[in-house]
C-alpha cells in the first residue's frame, strides 16, 4: 500500500488530497516503544574514582613542582585544609560541614599550585559516607581530579 | 392499538439524524468512518523521544537495594563493569552473597589486619576467573562500592583494604548522578 494521489483527472472534480498510509509508522513507533521501555534504565548511577595511595608511595618518581602535600582532613568538627605546613581549619556551620568554603579554599590552593592534581582526603573512623562523597565532589569540583581515600593515620599529619 | 410488522425503529424523542437515515435506508454514505490518528502518533513520537533520551547503551550495571540510599555527586563518571560490593548499614554482599555483618566490622581490631576472609577469598576468585577468561587484556583492578551514605568510614576502610589486598587497587564509589549545572566537572 502506498500514497494515492487522486489527480482530478476526468473532468477537474476530484481534489488532489492524498491519504497517507500510517500504519507502518505506527507499526515502526510501537516496535520501538516497546523495545525502549524493555531496556530502558530509570536509576541513572555513576562512580566516583579514589585511590587508597597514602604517604609515601613506593616507586613514584614526584616532580619537584608536585612535592606539595594536600590533604582534607575530615573530622568531627569540621574539615582541615593541609597544604604543606599550613593548616586551615574550616569547622562546620552548625551540624553541616561547610563545603562551600572548603571549596573556595580548594580554589585558592589550587590557583597558587595549578600544576598539582592530587589530594588526599583523610576521613575519621565515624564520619559517614555521604559527608566524604561530599567532600571529594568538592574536591573534584576545584579541578583536583586525583583523589585518594585514606584514614586520618596514613596522613601522616 | 394496531399492530405493525416488526422493523428498525428508534424513539421519537431522540434526535439521531444520521443514524436514522441509515436505518431507513435513506443514507448513501458508509458506516465506517476513518479514525485520526494524528493525537495518538504524537503522543508515540513524544514517547520514543523521551525514552531514546534515557536509553542507555551498556544496559543497568549496578542494581541497587532497598536498604541502600547511595550519595549524590556532580563529578560522576560512567560506570563499567567490575565487582561489586554493596554496603548496607547491616551487611556487606559481594554480588548478592553475603560477605560479613556490620557488627563483625565495627568491631575493634587491636591486630591491625583490616582484611575480611570471605571478601578476600572471593575477590581474589573473581580476580583469577579474570585473567583466565581475558589472557590477553592487563587486570584493570576496578571494583564498585555501593554504599548506603549512613556507613561509616571504620566499616568502608575495611573492605577498601580487603580490596586492595585482593589486588583491586582502584576502588570506585557508586552514587547518583546530580546535574552538573553548578560544578566545573
Amino acid at each position: 500500500m502506498g500514497v494515492s494521489i487522486q489527480t482530478g483527472g476526468g473532468g477537474g472534480k476530484k481534489p488532489l488530497n492524498a491519504d497517507l498510509n500510517l500504519v507502518p509508522y505506527i507499526d515502526l513507533l510501537t516496535c520501538m516503544v516497546a523495545f525502549l521501555l524493555i531496556t530502558a534504565v530509570w536509576t541513572q548511577l555513576a562512580r566516583l574514582q579514589a585511590s587508597q595511595k597514602g604517604q609515601g608511595q613506593a616507586g613514584e618518581e614526584v616532580p619537584p613542582e608536585q612535592q606539595v602535600n594536600i590533604v582534607v582532613v575530615v573530622n568531627q568538627d569540621g574539615y582541615n585544609l593541609v597544604v604543606g605546613q599550613d593548616q586551615t581549619p574550616i569547622p562546620k556551620k552548625g551540624d553541616q560541614y561547610d563545603v562551600e568554603k572548603l571549596g573556595g579554599e580548594l580554589k585558592k590552593v589550587k590557583d597558587a599550585h595549578p600544576d598539582k592534581n592530587d589530594v588526599k582526603v583523610a576521613s575519621e573512623d565515624q564520619i559517614k559516607f555521604d559527608t566524604l562523597v561530599r567532600t571529594m565532589d568538592t574536591v573534584l569540583t576545584a579541578r583536583f581530579p586525583h583523589i585518594s581515600l585514606i584514614d586520618t593515620g596514613a596522613a601522616g599529619i | 392499538m394496531p399492530f405493525s410488522p416488526p422493523s428498525s425503529h428508534l424513539y421519537g424523542s431522540i434526535k439521531l439524524e444520521a443514524a436514522s437515515a441509515k436505518l431507513h435506508k435513506h443514507g448513501r454514505k458508509s458506516l465506517y468512518e476513518a479514525l485520526n490518528l494524528v493525537a495518538y502518533i504524537d503522543m508515540m513520537t513524544m514517547l520514543v523521544i523521551f525514552l531514546l533520551m534515557s536509553f542507555s547503551a551498556s544496559g543497568e550495571i549496578l542494581f541497587v537495594q532497598k536498604n541502600i540510599v547511595l550519595p549524590d555527586a556532580q563529578n560522576w563518571t560512567d560506570l563499567e563493569r567490575a565487582p561489586v560490593i554493596a554496603v548496607s548499614t547491616e551487611v556487606v554482599t559481594l554480588d548478592g552473597k553475603q560477605m560479613a555483618t556490620m557488627d563483625q566490622l565495627m568491631q575493634e581490631n587491636t591486630s591491625g589486619d583490616f582484611k575480611i576472609p570471605e571478601l578476600y577469598d572471593l575477590l581474589v576468585t573473581a580476580k583469577n576467573n579474570y585473567k583466565l577468561l581475558h589472557p590477553n587484556e592487563p587486570f584493570t583492578g576496578v571494583a564498585i562500592v555501593q554504599s548506603d551514605k549512613n556507613v561509616e568510614f571504620k566499616a568502608l576502610r575495611k573492605i577498601m583494604f580487603t580490596a586492595q589486598v585482593a589486588g583491586y587497587n582502584n576502588v570506585n564509589f557508586a552514587v547518583a548522578q546530580k546535574s552538573k549545572s553548578g560544578g566545573g566537572g
